[in-house]
């Protein structure tokens, strides 16, 4: 219980923010435990277009990195999982090393590159970084691994193509891995920093941690204290949902995959 | 299927080649452009030069970079065992089925969906010694606030917390699938055996969570150190750089200094670093792995 | 082959999905870059410069201003995160910088010596901005190499923000003015008699996450005593006497808690405007905020509110200060596009006046000289910093790369 205290008093804490007036929080901001409180802030999160404009751009970059990882990894997790090719161990064993690349070390060549490419300040400039990451090959190979051959088997037998039986006996079983994969190539994604801050610097490509990173000048936080809460809140509001929407598909998903 | 061998082989290249592009242009190619940046004297905007292995040199000698490196250990050694622990006893706490403890599951899963920006502006105003939450209930009780993101000593501690509070979710979610799959029989039967709560918990259940508990330290440990954010945001590495970690190093050699060559060596030995520790988690964790 | 495959990729990955479209148009497009924060919510469609408040709030509606006048120009304005520079180094990288861009005086030299900006003196001439009427400060500001690197946009420094009614309690007031110390034997004075009178202390600091404050604060003090502080390119000097003598007044004043400790940039602002110190260190940017609480009654600052540069305690008269400027990063333009700059400069340096009702310092001798720069409050006062003020050396370079925020402008 002390726990749960602990671990709500910080949301508790931005929430009762946001709903105070800036110039009461400015003398004081240990006012937010009283009233009274104002919707003023959200008002005026809402009025500011660009808002509206960085949630779009994360909605669409998340949801295309996310549509990006479950394609490429499941075709790659049911590649290495079921099929026989050369190099198939010595490939895999290469794409688990990808799991040891810090960001950091990849960050300034690939910006280069993508320079070079021009693809900066461009949607498929932000989407393509979070395609390449081995976590989810890894995590498709686990879960097809842990279906039992038989079925496969059983398709070959009646001349299914290869492709085919991915399609429609293998991918409909995966479906608990695509949510819990896609979930969280969601969340990361939605939370990327330091990739869209160099990449999307046009503020019309934001994405909301960037963007709202924007809207914080130097003494704004004195000034406008409740106004910066505000925004916080409504930048995880969506993503809050999506997590609710799906948490039991999350937890049931991972209960098939983590412990085979 | 009446395919020839050759044929069905290539099949399943083809399963894996988009991944395999996709990763090797994006991650791998970068990868050794930064390895050949290293041993460069190159700022960000062209000029390159060859300078053998000066860069690393350099690294062995800069106290500053020491200094990152220490700092990436405490971290990583703060937050790792005290989130596993957590975490798990968290799971163990909330792995029933009422409507209490889904609800509770929710909450402590919900900060990880936050972006690390707005992870540090709430803690910035929890922390913040004169207006933050802490300080408010410190001087409820009339106790002197606490300067955690100015203090040396609990610069550190206070990057912890954040980075505690905010990944809580996804190891407690991993511990709790893992809890899910131990069969009901086993603890059935030790019921019969008259085994006692801990007896249980050192018997059973953490035996049956022996490859979850390495998933989640192997995981958090690789993502500890290679924590960035937290710190730029909150205390800029400092004072006095007493909470710089290796990746705001890096981070500030490139960006702020430009110092492009010199970022790329400190990313060079990051990532050797990571991946040593992942090998050697790996390695410690095979050897009984028979059952 | 990689390439071929990476090309293979970025074609397939562009034809999903919706790419940046670009205005084949005949209006010349211009790309200002700037920092001082998103308000797009207050001032988004505001064109009256007059009605806007703050820096955000002013200088939105001056862009907005300007593009409303000039229907045949394209303005794209880009907010960053203050300071903004790893974006700009990031895009100079990706060899797409914009046309325009905010950028700290003492920050241009960084750029200026990697020759990554361009000189302005031509499209200035072109603008009818005459460099004679920069101020002194704003001169040095921008000058490099006796070429100039850009459109200097104001001085902005650290001042003492004084807390009048405090001051008076303790006696420290002689004709309606604040009385400030002229020595650091006076100011320990001053601050002792303040706190045995009020039972507060005297200064107002921010100390914490806020390294621009300690800066300005070392700084303006070796530069009043004249102290090397880069004896050459690769060294700073900080173990001198000078030094010494800063550091040991700022400890004793501690020690003795004289100052506000463990504050930092918010709080500091809540504890002078609640009342709770004489004096506060810190710049130009809070004038107006402090002013505002000083003609609201019920506030502890109400009608008790002055403010001056830093008084000389020992050497003679000096600010460290810096300024904020538009600058020109190197990159093709048509001459469709200089033409539109310049006449965005003309109008920016046309607006100046507006610009230091934000409390910064203008960059033209002639609007400090103003009589309507005059009647706003307090300017008369400070005013000497635009003469006084200078940066020998840049804030280091941490600091302003310090997005979080609280240091100054």
């Amino acid at each position: 219980m002390l726990g749960a205290m602990l671990m709500a008093a910080p949301l508790v804490w931005t929430l009762l923010l946001s709903l105070k007036a800036n110039s009461e929080l400015m003398r004081d901001s240990g006012t937010a435990f009283s009233a009274p409180y104002t919707l003023e802030n959200y008002r005026a999160v809402l009025q500011g277009s660009s808002a509206f404009r960085w949630l779009l751009n994360s909605l669409i970059v998340s949801t295309g990195t996310m549509i990006g990882v479950l394609i490429l990894c499941s075709l790659a997790g049911y590649g290495f999982a079921r099929l026989e090719f050369p190099f198939r161990r010595t490939l895999f064993v290469f794409v688990l090393l990808g799991l040891a690349i810090p960001e950091q070390a990849v960050i300034l060549p690939r910006h280069q590159l993508f320079a070079a490419l021009h693809l900066h300040n461009s949607y498929p400039g932000l989407i393509l970084p979070g395609l390449a990451g081995p976590f989810g090959v890894f995590f498709m190979t686990q879960y097809f691994r842990a279906i039992p051959r038989e079925l496969d088997e059983a398709a070959m037998l009646d001349g299914a193509s290869r492709l085919r039986i991915f399609w429609k006996v293998l991918l409909p079983l995966t479906l608990p891995a695509q949510a819990t994969l896609g979930v969280f190539t969601f969340l990361a994604a939605w939370n990327d920093y330091w990739w869209p801050l160099i990449s999307a610097t046009r503020s019309e490509r934001f994405t909301l941690t960037v963007g709202l990173a924007s809207a914080q000048m130097n003494y704004a936080q004195t000034s406008g204290l409740g106004f910066l809460m505000a925004q916080a809140v409504f930048a995880s509001l969506p993503i809050l949902i999506v997590y609710l929407l799906f948490q039991k598909q999350i937890v049931r998903a991972i209960a098939g995959t983590s412990g085979r | 299927m009446t395919a020839g061998r050759p044929a069905r082989r290539l099949e399943g290249l083809a399963f894996v080649t988009p991944f395999l592009i996709v990763y090797l242009v994006i991650l791998i190619y970068p990868l050794l452009m930064g390895f050949v940046l290293s041993f460069q004297r190159a700022d960000l905007f062209g000029a390159r030069t060859f300078v053998g292995i000066d860069n690393y040199a350099r690294l062995a000698a800069d106290p500053v970079f020491h200094q990152a490196l220490g700092n990436t250990f405490k971290l990583t050694l703060l937050i790792v065992p005290a989130l596993t622990v957590i975490t798990l006893a968290l799971a163990l706490a909330l792995n029933r089925p009422t409507r209490g403890a889904a609800w509770l599951r929710g909450l402590f899963f919900s900060s990880s969906v936050l972006s690390v920006t707005i992870v540090t502006l709430i803690w910035r105003f929890v922390l913040t010694p004169d207006a933050g939450l802490v300080a408010e209930i410190l001087q409820a009780i009339g106790a002197e606030p606490i300067p955690f993101l100015s203090d040396r000593n609990l610069a550190i501690p206070a990057l912890a917390v954040t980075t505690i509070w905010w990944s809580i979710g996804l190891p407690m979610m991993l511990f709790l699938a893992g809890l899910q799959q131990i069969p009901e029989d086993i603890y059935e039967a030790a019921a019969l055996d008259r085994a006692g709560r801990w007896t249980r918990f050192w018997r059973i259940t953490l035996p049956s969570l022996r490859r979850t508990v390495i998933l989640v330290v192997m995981l958090q440990t690789a993502a500890q150190l290679q924590l960035f954010g937290q710190a730029q945001l909150l205390t800029a590495g400092g004072p006095s750089g007493a909470s710089r970690p290796v990746v705001l190093f890096i981070y500030e050699a490139s960006f702020v200094r430009w110092e492009l060559g010199y970022a790329a060596a400190a990313a060079e030995i990051l990532f050797m670093l990571v991946l040593l520790v992942t090998l050697a988690q790996y390695w410690a964790a095979r050897p009984r792995e028979g059952e | 082959m990689r390439l071929g495959q990476l090309a293979a990729v970025a074609l397939v990955a562009g034809a999903l999905l919706p790419t940046a479209g670009c205005d084949p148009g005949a209006r010349a497009e211009i790309y200002v870059q700037r920092f001082f924060g998103e308000c797009g919510a207050l001032y988004g469609r505001e064109t009256d410069v007059a009605k806007a408040e703050g820096e955000c709030g002013i200088v939105t509606a001056m862009i907005n201003r300007f593009a409303a006048r000039n229907p045949d120009l394209q303005v794209d304005t880009n907010v960053v995160a203050w300071p903004g520079y790893a974006q700009l180094a990031a895009q100079i990288a990706a060899g797409d910088p914009p046309d325009l861009v905010t950028m700290h005086q003492s920050v241009i030299s960084d750029y200026q010596s990697r020759g990554l900006l361009e000189p302005m003196d031509a499209i200035l001439r072109e603008a009818e901005v005459r460099p004679e009427d920069f101020t002194v400060a704003a001169r040095r500001g921008v000058t490099k190499h006796g070429a100039i690197y850009g459109l200097p946009w104001d001085t902005v420094g650290g001042l003492y923000h004084v807390n009048t009614a405090l001051f008076a309690r303790a006696g420290l007031m002689r004709a309606g003015k604040p009385v400030l110390p002229r020595s650091a034997e006076e100011l320990l004075a001053h601050a002792r008699r303040f706190k045995a009178a009020t039972g507060k202390p005297y200064l107002v600091q921010s100390q914490v996450n806020d390294p621009a404050t300690h800066v300005r604060n070392f700084y303006t003090y070796l530069l009043a005593q004249d102290a090397p502080i880069f004896p050459d390119r690769d060294h700073i000097r900080l173990r001198t006497p000078e030094a010494r003598r800063v550091v040991a007044l700022f400890r004793t004043i501690d020690r003795e808690g004289l100052t506000t400790r463990n504050q930092d940039y918010p709080a500091a602002v809540a504890s002078f405007m609640n009342g709770e110190g004489g004096v506060f260190l810190t710049g130009t940017w809070m004038l107006g905020p402090f002013e505002q609480e000083s003609r609201t009654p019920g506030r502890a600052l109400f009608g008790a509110y002055a403010v001056y540069p830093y008084p000389r305690l020992w050497g003679h008269e000096a600010a460290y200060v810096d300024g904020h400027a538009w600058v020109m990063p190197k990159r093709e333009r048509t001459p469709a596009q200089r033409q539109a700059l310049a006449r965005l400069l003309r109008f920016m340096a046309a607006h100046n006046f507006d610009w230091s009702r934000t409390g910064h310092l203008p960059a033209f001798q002639p609007v400090v000289e103003s009589a309507a720069f005059a009647a706003l409050p307090h300017r008369r006062d400070i005013a000497p910093l635009a003469r006084i003020g200078f940066a020998p050396c840049p804030m280091p370079r941490s600091v302003l790369s310090f997005l979080p925020l609280f240091s100054g402008p």
